[in-house]
C-alpha cells in the first residue's frame, strides 16, 4: 500500500466525511441498478420502470420468470451457455497449460517463430476478424454448431503466455529430478510441474469462464437459430423485442446471477488476473 | 569428400534436432490447429474476399480494388468513422479520469475498502445483454423513467436519451463508462501499489509533501500504467458493439453507427461479404495506426526507474 501523505498529515474529519460520502454515492450508482433489476423482476404486471420505485415488491411474484421460461427459449439458452462455457474453459485451460509448458521448457524447431506469431495475434483486435470467421465457418458448414461456439475458445494465447510465465518461475531442479527418476515429458508436466501452477490455472479458468459467458458479438454472428443461441445472445433478442419491464428484468437476473456467483466465489482470482495482464502488459 | 562432410554433418545435426523437437509438438498441436482454423484461414479469406463481390451464395465476381474505391463515396462509412471518433473522444478521457479517481479513493488502508472495490467492480462482471436490458429501461424517454426522474430532482427537464440523435451516443458512452471504470480501477490500483514506499520516504526526506509528493513520485511512476490503460481502453472502445446493437441498432438516423456496426450491417443484414471484408481490413489498419501512434507518443513500456 502506498499510503503516502496520510502518515504525516493529521486526518481531517471534514475531508474524511466528504470522501466517504463520495465513495458511498459511487457504490450506490454501481449497485443500485442491480437492486432495482432484482426488485422489478419480482413485481407483478410491470410494463415500465417508474421512479420512485418500490425496492420490496408487493405482492411478491415469480410470474415474470414463469413467462420468461415459457415464452422464450431461455432454458435452452441457459443450457447452451453452461455447456459452452464449461467446455471452453476446461479446454482452454488445459491446452494453455500444455503449450505454456512447451514454450517454457521445450527446445523445439520453430519455437521462437511460433511464439512471435502468437504474440502478434494477441495484439490483434478480434472484432476485425469476426466477419471473416463467419465466412470461413459458413463454408465449413459450421454455423449453428457447438464446434463454432467453442472452437476459438479451445486455445488461448493469453493463457499460453500466462502459463509460460508460471512454469518459468519453477526452478529447473524439479525437471532434472523428475528426469533422473525416469519421468517423460508428459509425466513431468502432469505430475511434477502442474501441481505447482494451480493458482495460475485457477486465475485463467475464471477469466476464461467469465469471458466466454459474457461474449456477445462472436456467438451472435455464428448462431442464427434460436436453439443454438447462448444466454447472452438470447437475452439480447429479448431486449430488442421490447416486452414488459418485468420480463426484461427477469431475463437480466437470470443472465446476471451465474456471473455474480462466480465473482463472489472467485473474486481473488479475477482481480489477480486483471492485475497480471495490466502490469505485465 | 571433404566438401560433402559439412553438409552431411549439418543434415545429421538437423535430424538430431528434429528428434529432440518431436516430443514437444503434441503439447502445442491444439493451439496450432485452433490458430490455423480460427485465425490464419479467416485472415487469408479476409484478403481474398476483399477483392470479390459476393453474398456467399450465388454472386461471386472479381472487382479488384473496387471496394476500397467505393469506401471513398460511402457516406454511411464516413458517418460511422466520425461516430467512432466521437465515441472515443468522449469515452477515453472520462474513463481514465473516473477509473483513476476511483482507484485513489479506494487505495487507502481503511476498513471496508475491499468491499468498496468489489462494489465498484460489480458492473464489469456482467454481460452486455444484462447491461442493455437494464439500461434500456433506465434511459426510458418517459418523464417518470429512472434517469429522467433523477435529473428532474435537480431541475433538468426530461430528455429523449437513446432515441435522440444528439443524446444517443453520449448515453452509450455513459453506459460503457459505468461498466468499464471498475476494471481499469483494478489496473490503476496494481500500478499504485507497485510504487515502493521507500520512494515516498525518500521524497519526504527531500522535503516533498502533500500534492508535491504526488507530482514528483506518484504521477511519473504511474506513467507506464497510464499508457497501458489508454492504449487498451482505446482499442477496446473502438470495438464497442453489443450495447449499440441491442440499445440503438445503430440509430437513430445512424447516430450510433460505428465502424464495427457498419461492418456487421453490411455483412449480416445486406449480405455484402466482400465489402465487409474490405471494411474489416480498413478497421484493422485503423486500430493498428492508433495503437502505434499511442505507443510511440506515450512511450509505452519505457522504464521509468
Amino acid at each position: 500500500m502506498s499510503e503516502a501523505s496520510g502518515s504525516i498529515e493529521k486526518p481531517n474529519p471534514i475531508r474524511e466525511t466528504i470522501i466517504y460520502i463520495i465513495m458511498v454515492t459511487v457504490a450506490v450508482t454501481t449497485v443500485g441498478p442491480f437492486l432495482i433489476m432484482l426488485s422489478v423482476s419480482f413485481t407483478e404486471n410491470i410494463r415500465f420502470i417508474i421512479f420512485p420505485v418500490k425496492l420490496i415488491p408487493e405482492p411478491f411474484t415469480l410470474e415474470n420468470f414463469q413467462t420468461l421460461f415459457r415464452n422464450t427459449n431461455a432454458l435452452r439458452w441457459l443450457f447452451n451457455s453452461v455447456y459452452v462455457a464449461l467446455i471452453s474453459t476446461l479446454g482452454g485451460v488445459i491446452t494453455s497449460s500444455m503449450a505454456g509448458y512447451a514454450f517454457a521448457r521445450g527446445d523445439f524447431w520453430g519455437k521462437n517463430v511460433i511464439f512471435t506469431l502468437f504474440l502478434g495475434i494477441l495484439m490483434m483486435p478480434d472484432t476485425a476478424l469476426i466477419v471473416p470467421q463467419f465466412v470461413v465457418l459458413s463454408r465449413l458448414d459450421l454455423v449453428n454448431t457447438y464446434t463454432a461456439l467453442i472452437g476459438p475458445w479451445f486455445a488461448s494465447i493469453f493463457g499460453t503466455f500466462l502459463m509460460r510465465q508460471a512454469y518459468l518461475s519453477i526452478p529447473r531442479d524439479y525437471d532434472d529430478a523428475a528426469t533422473i527418476d525416469g519421468a517423460n515429458l508428459w509425466q513431468n508436466w502432469w505430475n511434477v510441474l502442474m501441481p505447482q501452477v494451480k493458482p495460475a490455472m485457477a486465475t485463467l479458468a475464471v477469466l476464461r469462464f467469465m469471458g466466454n459467458w459474457n461474449s456477445f458479438f462472436y456467438p451472435m454472428i455464428v448462431t442464427t437459430k434460436s436453439d443454438m443461441r447462448t444466454l447472452t445472445v438470447g437475452l439480447g433478442t429479448v431486449a430488442r423485442a421490447g416486452g414488459d419491464a418485468g420480463l426484461d428484468m427477469a431475463g437480466a437476473v437470470v443472465g446476471f446471477l451465474p456471473t455474480l456467483l462466480v465473482f463472489i466465489l472467485m473474486q481473488r482470482y479475477i482481480i489477480r488476473g486483471i492485475s497480471l495482464s495490466g502490469v505485465k502488459g | 569428400m571433404a566438401i560433402a562432410r559439412p553438409s552431411q554433418s549439418s543434415t545429421s545435426q538437423f535430424l538430431k534436432r528434429l528428434r529432440r523437437s518431436l516430443p514437444w509438438y503434441p503439447f502445442i498441436i491444439v493451439n496450432i490447429v485452433v490458430f490455423v482454423v480460427f485465425n490464419l484461414v479467416p485472415w487469408i479469406s479476409m484478403f481474398r474476399f476483399s477483392v470479390l463481390e459476393t453474398d456467399l451464395l450465388s454472386t461471386r465476381e472479381f472487382i479488384g480494388m473496387g471496394h476500397f474505391v467505393n469506401m471513398l463515396t460511402d457516406a454511411k462509412l464516413h458517418k460511422a468513422l466520425l461516430n467512432t471518433v466521437w465515441f472515443t473522444i468522449m469515452y477515453i478521457p472520462l474513463l481514465v479520469a473516473l477509473s483513476l479517481g476511483a482507484a485513489v479513493l479506494v487505495n487507502r488502508p481503511l476498513r471496508g475498502m475491499m468491499a468498496f472495490r468489489s462494489l465498484y467492480f460489480l458492473p464489469n462482471i456482467t454481460s452486455v445483454a444484462v447491461l442493455a436490458l437494464v439500461f434500456r429501461r433506465f434511459f426510458s424517454p418517459r418523464p417518470d423513467g429512472p434517469i429522467n426522474f433523477l435529473i428532474g430532482l435537480v431541475g433538468i427537464p426530461p430528455q429523449k436519451w437513446l432515441i435522440d440523435v444528439n443524446q444517443a451516443m453520449p448515453s452509450i458512452v455513459g453506459i460503457s463508462l459505468w461498466e468499464a471504470f471498475g476494471y481499469f480501477m483494478v489496473i490503476w490500483l496494481a500500478g499504485l501499489q507497485g510504487i515502493p514506499n521507500e520512494l515516498y520516504d525518500a521524497a519526504k526526506v527531500d522535503g516533498a509533501n502533500g500534492w508535491r509528493l504526488h507530482r514528483y513520485v506518484t504521477i511519473p511512476l504511474l506513467r507506464p500504467t497510464a499508457a497501458f490503460i489508454i492504449v487498451i481502453a482505446t482499442i477496446g472502445g473502438l470495438q464497442v458493439f453489443g450495447s449499440i446493437y441491442i440499445l440503438t441498432g445503430g440509430g437513430p438516423v445512424n447516430a450510433t453507427t460505428t465502424v464495427v456496426y457498419h461492418i456487421y450491417n453490411e455483412a449480416i443484414n445486406f449480405g455484402h461479404f466482400g465489402y465487409a471484408s474490405a471494411l474489416s481490413i480498413l478497421f484493422f489498419i485503423m486500430i493498428l495506426i492508433v495503437a502505434l501512434i499511442q505507443s510511440k507518443y506515450l512511450r509505452f513500456g519505457e522504464d521509468v526507474y
